[in-house]
């Protein structure tokens, strides 16, 4: 029985700042986010049509995209070396922030 | 000579860019119409890919050259996706600008 609230608590111990790591720190994600404004703004929408807009997108989506530019699974002469050293954290810190910011939405039939 | 030249050389350039910036920007109402299928999944709050896990991105206001770019990519292979390769795939450009009309249109 003690046994067991022990394994209880020691996986609660280890799981939770992995459950924080993934979700990601929006004001971390802001601080690190200076390169990002260069193309894609202060406000996350991008300065120019061409790039996309960031406020407001699935913060899980957007940590998969980093990751496929870090990887190079997604190709992109822009993105990967800014992807490139980027580590996990990061990468949730930068998404948890994109996606706190108002802009875009699901369109419902 | 010149001064004939360049307003005419101007006057044809906008004669025959003005027809591209309009079907460069796409017709969202025939968009919507196109789009029937993208709102399959990009039309449900919060649905989700599979394999791995992750929410479809919000389309919603988003640059309407940024989603011609990517529909680009996923038709070309360039940008992975089964789905999306499959989808983008069977669209003509006017398509993939209407559609992204559509979305970009598409305000909070």
């Amino acid at each position: 029985m003690i046994a067991k609230k022990t394994m209880c608590a020691l996986a609660a111990t280890i799981l939770l700042p992995l459950a924080a790591a993934a979700d990601g720190n929006p004001e971390l994600g802001k601080m690190k986010s200076q390169t990002c404004t260069a193309c894609h703004g202060d406000d996350g929408r991008g300065i120019a049509p061409i790039y996309p807009v960031l406020a407001g997108q699935h913060a899980d989506y957007l940590a998969l995209a980093l990751k496929q530019y870090r990887s190079g699974e997604r190709s992109n002469a822009i993105m990967a070396p800014m992807a490139g050293p980027l580590s996990d954290d990061d990468i949730a810190d930068l998404a948890a922030f994109y996606a706190s910011l108002d802009g875009l939405n699901t369109p419902t039939r | 000579m010149m001064d004939f030249k360049l307003p005419a050389i101007c006057c044809a350039l906008v004669v025959l860019a003005a027809p591209l910036a309009v079907q460069a920007e796409g017709d969202p109402t025939v968009g919507r119409k196109k789009a029937e299928t993208c709102l399959g999944c990009h039309g449900i709050e919060d649905y989700k890919n599979v394999y791995p896990t992750y929410h479809v991105p919000k389309l919603g206001g988003q640059n309407p050259e940024y989603i011609v770019a990517a529909l680009t990519a996923y038709s070309t292979g360039e940008r992975p996706h089964s789905t999306m390769h499959a989808q983008a795939a069977t669209l003509s450009a006017e398509d993939m600008q209407d559609i992204a009309a559509y979305f970009a249109a598409r305000e909070q």
